[in-house]
């Protein structure tokens, strides 16, 4: 990237860093959806250095759906940067409109987790909520947003404008790991909408994962589940890779490991969303 | 909504039949298996990797496009000769 372009990326994001300070001081205490991801993480180290340590709360929202890798991070970010923590246990799982796995599924899982997460928060003297929804993700297809309105959950990334890269650009600033971190959503993102999601099928596609990483897989990648067949989808630049035969195999044998049948590798590669695209859902 | 939503077994089978037919024209000979827009391509060992090849493989797309798939993946199949999975080291 060219140097005056990271420079009016820098000077972008720290002038809606100054705008985000603003809007937290003014609510002098916040909880936050934590869940460890880019987003979450940078607003909660953020929130902890401008309202000091008694003010922040992060809250997790533990179920079949959040990967254990991420609850690590999420551990390892508060832990590093002192953010208090407290973790719930949510049973979106046990929901037949979740667990059937419609295209409003996140809808469902919103309800539970904020269901939970609000009032515990106000229990503990926090009247003000707040996730980790950026600018980017405004007008995207994401029913999951409706709860949080209806929670009265509010979403300062997005307020200020913050866009997924000027987050990065700020959590590198301020040393967060989780800068370059891909994007990590719920594991129920890799079924496809009307096969129904269960703790089996999640723990299937987590260990399909974890064995593509332990592979070397660096970049943004999923692996989706079609029944017998999983289909990975890697970045463009790491595709043409894998289809070499010796490495194509070792790609077949981890994830066959981990408990599927078949292996497909997506030849458009990587794509946020992919499965709201196959149902028709949102366009390619 | 999808197009595959709303069409019958046999129109899906005669789309993912025309879309072998072309990707064999292209050097991609292959059984292609529908599973509503997303089809999946079965290859003879050594085939997939012409797929590396970026502007194949955009071609291929769009061919898989014309006949109403939003995706379309290759199906990495175990090697007929019992090669072994060491990955090449850089």
């Amino acid at each position: 990237m060219a140097a005056s372009v990271v420079d009016d990326l820098e000077q972008r994001a720290s002038g809606k860093e100054e705008a985000l300070s603003a809007w937290l001081r003014a609510r002098r205490r916040v909880a936050i959806g934590f869940s460890g991801g880019v987003d979450s993480a940078y607003l909660a180290v953020l929130a902890r250095r401008t309202l000091g340590a008694d003010n922040v709360l992060a809250i997790i929202g533990r179920s079949a759906s959040y990967p254990a890798e991420q609850w690590a991070t999420a551990r390892r970010v508060a832990d590093s940067f002192d953010v208090m923590v407290l973790e719930l246990d949510t049973d979106e799982m046990n929901d037949p409109r979740y667990a059937a796995n419609p295209a409003n599924r996140c809808y469902f899982c919103k309800t539970e987790l904020w269901g939970k997460l609000v009032p515990a928060a106000a229990e503990r003297g926090f009247a003000t909520v707040i996730d980790g929804t950026n600018a980017d993700d405004v007008g995207g297809y994401r029913p999951g947003m409706q709860a949080a309105e209806e929670n009265a959950v509010a979403s300062p990334l997005a307020e200020v404008g913050f866009t997924k890269e000027e987050i990065r650009a700020r959590s590198r600033a301020l040393g967060l790991p989780t800068w370059q971190q891909p994007a990590s959503p719920c594991l129920s993102s890799r079924v496809p909408y009307g096969t129904s999601v269960t703790p089996e099928r999640l723990r299937l596609i987590e260990r399909a994962e974890r064995a593509v990483r332990d592979l070397g897989v660096a970049g943004d990648m999923r692996v989706r589940y079609h029944d017998d067949v999983a289909r990975v989808e890697l970045t463009p630049a790491e595709l043409s890779a894998w289809l070499h035969p010796r490495r194509a195999e070792a790609l077949r044998a981890a994830v066959t490991a981990a408990g599927f049948s078949r292996v497909a590798l997506d030849l458009r590669g990587f794509r946020s969303g992919s499965l709201n695209v196959l149902h028709g859902v949102t366009t390619a | 909504m999808s197009i595959f939503t709303s069409m019958g077994q046999a129109e899906s089978r005669r789309r993912a039949d025309q879309l072998a037919a072309s990707l064999a024209q292209m050097g991609v000979p292959c059984k292609v298996e529908p599973r509503a827009a997303l089809a999946v391509l079965m290859v003879e060992s050594g085939v997939a990797q012409r797929l590396a090849d970026g502007e194949l493989r955009r071609a291929a797309l769009a061919l898989a496009r014309e006949q109403g798939f939003t995706h379309l993946a290759v199906e990495l199949a175990p090697p007929a000769d019992g090669a072994d999975a060491t990955l090449p080291r850089p």
